[in-house]
């Protein structure tokens, strides 16, 4: 081949390769700013069931109104403001061709259309189809198996045919539903966060059972309680409960709190050679009694003096599980009695953060010691490598733990340490716009993905952790200022998803929901540590701004 | 250069192989069949060039071309993917965009430019070799 055969070859390509990108770009794309002008899908939603559904050209206000004369009927108007054709027959194409609860889809089929919006598809829970390829498990778009199927079945085919044959657009709409709430950052008042904090705890304490234990997981649009359980969770919601009954002087949390305290030392304690541990079966994880230990340091506070040798013996089981170096061996075999030297994410923090807690019960200075050193491990970075022992993820509780020990033993290499991963969690946050308007503040986890409000909750606690040292320790006026800034539109971005009331047309039982977080705009449903994540944040900084 | 391209090709299919049977994981009929036989292509290439057997410039324009023609494909195709992506998703900043810009580029030297190179040093040595 000679250069000029190359260049031209070349060419060639890069010739063909623009037109097809440009032609891609121009029959894909939709405008969503544009003013509407499309039809309008007028729905009526009873006990988080869709009752019936007309499309009307215009005068929506006239159309369902006779059914929505009973009780607990919900009428919901989406406009559809644009629309663009789906590329092909593939089921491929068809799934990676919406945009997670921004875009619904419509198909006409021997001249009938049917649509499914995105109120539809959140009902469907089909925003995201997950398939597990070994260890790893990607998200390939919409559930295409979910979505044929409702749309087959109202034009009266099957899946397969529809997608043969069918011709599908997917559109862009604008709803009468509240759901996200209109939210933005100078909407978060002391008194929303407030607010907000008795709400989500309200939610664990309905959601509690008799012996103290958690409704694990809610699905909003089911109703439907998961089996599963988990004892670091559980720890977890205990110590942000007994938090909240203290704090906003609440009994009935309180109350809340202490049982599922007495749930975990009767229920779930268990002997670790020489100490006590949480946890069930042959092998327990350390995180489970360290957060144990910061609820029943919690409990404590509040007068439950039951939690006093529970808190001793558990941050004794956390000492003898630390390494020299500080860390911490975050397994112990129950069955063979002895520690067991593999790290996962998260422990180490949350025991470090449990021995500086129950320094202050103790007045034990090995524990105030253990604290210090494992902080110390924690924030210790290579020259070599660019993140950190735990990386750049969502380890929150290292921030928290120099938080509490800023003022018995600062660590200045910390407070940089957490410095530079809010600043590393400030280019993650979605900016509206270009983002879309209710992602504002959240996390990214992809650009094509919506975000998840734990993950951005998570790093909310260890932020509002960084601002109070920021603050005690004299940092420049515009750090702090960039960390109020990113707090507070985190904020705004988690109040806007909160169930208050949340989509309660598409909830069988919106009450029992009520205050809850979900998972993300695409993912309702409620798990214990949702919430816990969510408000332990906001309590925290509604302490903070208290002080 | 015989040699540079012969250690070039024998990189080239070592990175190839550990990657696809050492990262990959579990196997994918989709990716190792055709990452198997680009490999192949350059490892028996490597070798004929190395050790300067008589078939060596064939297999290496074999080598070259399998490499040109599937490395504009692959291009292709991630070009493709990221336009209908952004028209889906509509502009989500420049970190998506820089992303996708970074994959391409680390792709290009390695499915484009060697083998390009190998295409054109070849129609040399042809043409040298003529009486």
């Amino acid at each position: 081949m000679t250069p000029r055969t190359l260049l031209r070859l070349l060419a060639i390509w890069l010739g063909v390769l623009f037109v097809c990108s440009v032609s891609i770009l121009w029959v894909v794309r939709i405008d969503r700013t544009r003013p509407p002008t499309g039809p309008y899908l007028i729905s009526v939603w009873e006990r988080g069931q869709r009752r019936a559904r007309t499309v009307v050209a215009s005068d929506p206000e006239h159309a369902l109104v006779d059914e929505t004369k009973r009780r607990g009927v919900q009428r919901i108007v989406e406009q559809i403001v644009d629309s663009a054709p789906i590329l092909g027959h593939s089921w491929l194409i068809l799934g990676h061709s919406l945009a997670p609860a921004r875009d619904g889809l419509s198909a006409s089929y021997h001249g009938r259309t049917a649509y499914a919006s995105p109120d539809d598809l959140n009902k469907l829970e089909a925003y995201e189809h997950l398939v597990h390829w070994g260890p790893i498990t990607l998200i390939m778009g919409i559930d295409v198996s979910k979505v044929l199927g409702v749309l087959s079945h109202e034009l009266g085919t099957e899946p397969a045919e529809l997608l043969r044959h069918g011709n599908f657009r997917r559109f862009a709409v604008i709803s009468d539903g509240a759901y996200p709430r209109d939210f933005s950052e100078a909407d978060v008042t002391l008194d929303a966060v407030k607010s907000s904090v008795l709400e989500a705890a309200r939610y664990l304490a309905r959601n509690q059972r008799r012996d103290g234990s958690f409704r694990y997981e809610l699905n909003a649009v089911t109703g439907g309680d998961s089996d599963d359980y988990n004892y670091p969770r559980h720890a977890g919601a205990t110590y942000f409960l007994a938090r909240a009954g203290n704090q906003l002087h609440d009994a009935q949390l309180s109350r809340a709190a202490v049982r599922a305290g007495a749930f975990m030392k009767d229920r779930a304690t268990q002997q670790c050679g020489a100490h006590a541990c949480v946890g069930e079966g042959g092998q327990v994880d350390i995180g489970s009694s360290a957060l144990a230990v910061l609820a029943y340091a919690e409990l404590l506070a509040g007068g439950n003096e039951e939690f006093r040798a529970p808190t001793l013996d558990l941050a004794a089981f956390l000492r003898s599980q630390q390494r020299p170096d500080g860390e911490f061996q975050h397994f112990y075999s129950v069955s063979e009695q002895h520690p067991i030297d593999i790290q996962v994410e998260y422990y180490a923090g949350e025991a470090a953060f449990a021995l500086s807690r129950a320094q202050r019960v103790s007045g034990d200075p090995r524990d105030l010691e253990a604290a210090r050193h494992a902080l110390s491990f924690l924030v210790k970075r290579s020259p070599l490598f660019l993140g950190a022992r735990y990386f750049w993820g969502a380890e929150h509780w290292t921030c928290q733990v120099l938080a509490d020990l800023w003022q018995r033993a600062p660590d200045p290499v910390a407070l940089q340490f957490c410095l530079d991963w809010q600043a590393v969690n400030r280019n993650l946050q979605f900016e509206a716009p270009p983002a879309p308007d209710s992602y504002d503040g959240g996390i990214s986890r992809g650009p094509f993905m919506a975000p998840r409000l734990t993950p951005t909750a998570s790093r909310l606690e260890a932020a509002v952790a960084t601002l109070e040292v920021a603050r005690a320790a004299g940092v420049t006026a515009a750090q702090i200022e960039l960390l109020e800034h990113q707090i507070k539109r985190a904020f705004a971005f988690l109040l806007r998803y909160q169930f208050s009331p949340g989509p309660t047309h598409l909830m069988p039982n919106p009450r029992q929901l009520a205050g809850g977080f979900p998972g993300s705009p695409i993912d309702l449903h409620v798990r214990i540590d949702y919430p816990q994540h969510a408000a332990g944040a906001l309590l925290r900084y509604w302490e903070l701004e208290q002080k | 250069m015989r040699v540079t391209f012969g250690v070039l090709n024998g990189l080239s299919a070592l990175v190839l192989l550990v990657g696809l049977l050492g990262v990959v994981q579990p196997r994918f009929w989709a990716l190792d069949v055709p990452l198997s036989l680009i490999a192949l292509c350059l490892l028996v290439s490597a070798v004929g060039l190395l050790a300067k057997l008589p078939w060596a410039l064939r297999a290496l324009a074999v080598a070259a071309w399998v490499s040109f023609v599937l490395g504009l494909l692959v291009i292709s195709l991630i070009v493709l993917t990221i336009v209908f992506l952004r028209g889906i998703h509509g502009d989500y900043g420049v970190a998506a965009l820089a992303v996708s810009g970074l994959i391409v580029a680390l792709l290009v030297p390695y499915t484009v430019v060697l083998p390009a190179l190998e295409l054109l040093w070849l129609k040399r040595q042809r043409a040298e070799s003529r009486p």
